[in-house]
């Protein structure tokens, strides 16, 4: 459960100030899939950014789970992110001169992962998103698909509880990003996985339980169509 | 995140700038390099002073005087020019020297830690003829050093700490030139003869007996002094050794017959059983400190061989300064470079660094991850300059022996591993604090910013 109560974020001072977030509230359920949806420069990064305890808000709360991450001091927020939270970013951002097993196997080391399970857990990963064989392969000789596939493994290796991907698709050809997409919701559904997709892109949306909408900072409408979708959502899964 | 997985991966992005850390270590290199020469320098030199009085000089030896100025302190011998009268001062090269009397050998002989005192027998001979040689020649005549081990160029040497009998002498080498005899061998079990002479000073009295009872002959014989020649036997050809001094040009007799022709040059003079020096060998397991304290208490003039050393390492200290200094330049200039380096390095991994932080990695380790890097750079010059060192050294010694004349054996530079693994581990050091201020920068990386997509 991921509470987000009263959030407000400005930049600048008086003169210049520019609110990025306006009292914002919202709740979302464990296990669900999420559409940040709004145009640059609505603030939906801002929230996202907000939600993972990167960035600061000047007011309000984030609770996940009962913990209000905005009290925590930075060490914590730190270790939070590292085993409960994941990222997927529109430019992928691999490390171009490792190897796909130590771009995944990174994660494992900053989360303090016992180095005897390394191998299992980014041997899994690597699994779940096809990409075994390009295990020593070194990221900068992938296509972007695979950049974006070996993205997502590190972003599963250490099972984390929300997944926020930013523009996943972003960068991709609708094909490829097809199978990115199919990738993030079989996750989301088979391990009950809080995905959080922040896009512009409405189809993308769409294929989401939770839909929020920000223009400007605000909160224009939240479309929860959970109850409705269910059937339709596995059928997605399966094609 | 564990250290270990930070090193490893600070190795890692090094190698994957391959060209820009070699070059940044090669600065580093090239101090390393100077400071393992200036290293393996002043521990040769100071080897090679070490073996060049340690077979001069026992260092269980103390050197013991009367005249202070014969040792420093006044400077030259007779610095101040002029000087008090003492009954007992030598002639000694137009200066006058105290001596030390037969009570300061006695204080000396008597001190409960002294194994041995050997007083600086002055025998001087008015010429030598050597056995089937007709010229006649000169030569200083000297005491033969037990202590020191000498080499021998033909004949045997008695063993360390043994005298040479009564009857015999050692020669250097280089008396062979003048001799004109080219195989050591020639010599050795050859005869040798001292012709000494004695001054005499008759008193008055005796003059005046002597004109009314021999006439002028008489007196002719008697002013000209006793005349009295010793003759020994060859025993070793002592061979001309860079390090050792004493085997240079002296010919060496043992220390009774040198008492004996001292006695014999001095008798009825005031000269008469006091010398300009001493040897006073302590005893093993006794420091020659301590005993040097307790001789200058009682008003001699002492130093140790140590003392003696002291001036040599003085010199040798601060040449090898003087090239570590250098050394220290070049260092300074490569913190610059390593600084530089890091801060591009930095900017240029921006998003990685965002990347990590979004993941979860603390500031410190980010900060460390960039000082490690520093770290491995430090290294890897430190162990580029000292290898490249250590084997252009081990390739130029018998050159540089050679070319400096330091004999057989001895090399200038002398590399030793427990120095240059401290060398390197100090670079490293030099090199975190370099990078210091980058990986400050890194940490202080706002992800957000780092990450926003261009």
């Amino acid at each position: 459960m991921i509470d987000v109560r009263h959030v407000t974020k400005t930049y600048g001072k008086k003169s210049t100030i520019f609110t990025a977030l306006d009292d914002v509230n919202f709740s979302i359920p464990d296990g669900a899939s999420v559409a940040i949806i709004g145009k640059s420069g609505s603030g939906k990064s801002t929230l996202m950014h907000t939600m993972s305890g990167l960035d600061r808000p000047q007011t309000g709360e984030v609770i996940i789970d009962g913990q209000d991450i905005l009290q925590l001091k930075s060490k914590e927020v730190d270790r939070f992110r590292s085993r409960q939270m994941s990222f997927i970013f529109q430019s992928f951002f691999v490390e171009a001169n490792e190897s796909c097993y130590n771009n995944v196997g990174m994660v494992c080391e900053i989360a303090d992962v016992p180095s005897a399970e390394h191998q299992d857990r980014i041997e899994r990963a690597l699994e779940a998103v096809e990409l075994t064989d390009k295990k020593k392969s070194r990221a900068r000789d992938l296509s972007g698909g695979q950049k974006q596939r070996l993205a997502i493994a590190r972003a599963i290796v250490n099972d984390p509880k929300i997944l926020f991907a930013d523009e996943p698709t972003g960068n991709l050809d609708s094909a490829t990003g097809e199978i990115i997409e199919d990738l993030l919701f079989r996750y989301n559904r088979e391990k009950g996985v809080t995905l959080i997709i922040v896009t512009h892109d409405h189809d993308l949306a769409k294929r989401c339980d939770i839909m929020i909408q920000i223009r400007d900072g605000k909160i224009v409408s939240v479309d929860n169509k959970k109850p409705a979708t269910k059937s339709s959502r596995k059928k997605a899964g399966k094609s | 995140m564990k250290a270990r997985y930070i090193v490893r991966r600070a190795g890692r992005s090094l190698k994957q700038a391959k060209i820009r850390t070699l070059l940044t270590s090669l600065a580093i290199a090239v101090g390393a390099f100077t400071l393992t020469i200036a290293l393996a320098a002043g521990e040769g030199s100071r080897q090679y002073a070490e073996k060049l009085i340690s077979s001069n000089i026992n260092s269980q030896a103390l050197f013991v005087v009367r005249d202070e100025s014969l040792v420093g302190g006044g400077g030259l011998p007779g610095g101040d020019g002029l000087k008090e009268y003492s009954e007992t001062s030598t002639q000694f090269s137009g200066l006058s020297i105290k001596s030390l009397e037969p009570k300061d050998l006695d204080v000396i002989e008597n001190d409960k830690d002294i194994e041995q005192v050997i007083p600086t027998y002055l025998v001087e001979a008015q010429y030598m003829t050597f056995e089937g040689i007709k010229k006649k020649y000169t030569s200083d005549v000297s005491v033969y050093d037990a202590s020191v081990l000498a080499e021998s160029a033909a004949g045997t040497l008695p063993p360390l700490g043994e005298q040479i009998k009564d009857d015999e002498v050692v020669i250097p080498e280089g008396f062979l030139k003048a001799l004109k005899i080219d195989n050591p061998k020639d010599i050795v079990g050859k005869k040798v003869t001292l012709r000494l002479v004695r001054q005499v000073q008759p008193s008055e009295e005796e003059i005046t007996k002597t004109i009314q009872e021999k006439g002028s002959a008489g007196l002719a014989e008697l002013v000209g002094g006793e005349v009295r020649d010793e003759s020994f036997v060859v025993r070793v050809v002592s061979k001309a050794s860079v390090t050792s001094l004493s085997a240079s040009n002296a010919l060496f007799i043992s220390e009774n017959t040198a008492r004996s022709l001292s006695d014999f040059l001095t008798r009825d003079t005031p000269r008469y059983r006091s010398y300009v020096a001493a040897t006073a060998i302590v005893k093993d397991g006794v420091e020659p400190e301590v005993v040097k304290q307790r001789l200058t208490d009682k008003d001699l003039t002492v130093r140790t061989a140590e003392d003696l050393q002291g001036l040599l390492f003085t010199i040798v200290n601060l040449l090898q300064g003087i090239v570590a200094g250098f050394g220290v330049l070049a260092l300074i200039a490569s913190v610059f470079g390593i600084i530089n380096t890091q801060y591009i390095s930095v900017l240029e991994r921006t998003q990685q660094i965002g990347l990590m932080k979004a993941l979860g990695m603390h500031s410190r380790d980010v900060a460390k991850l960039f000082r490690y890097e520093a770290a491995w750079i430090g290294f890897l010059g430190g162990v580029i300059g000292s290898v490249i060192a250590w084997g252009t050294g081990t390739v130029l010694n018998p050159w540089i022996t050679e070319q400096l004349d330091l004999g057989a054996g001895n090399h200038l530079l002398i590399f030793e591993p427990l120095p240059v693994i401290g060398l390197i581990i100090g670079l490293m050091i030099i090199a975190v604090i370099a990078g210091y201020f980058p990986a400050r920068k890194a940490a202080k990386l706002d992800p957000i910013e780092a990450l926003r997509t261009e």
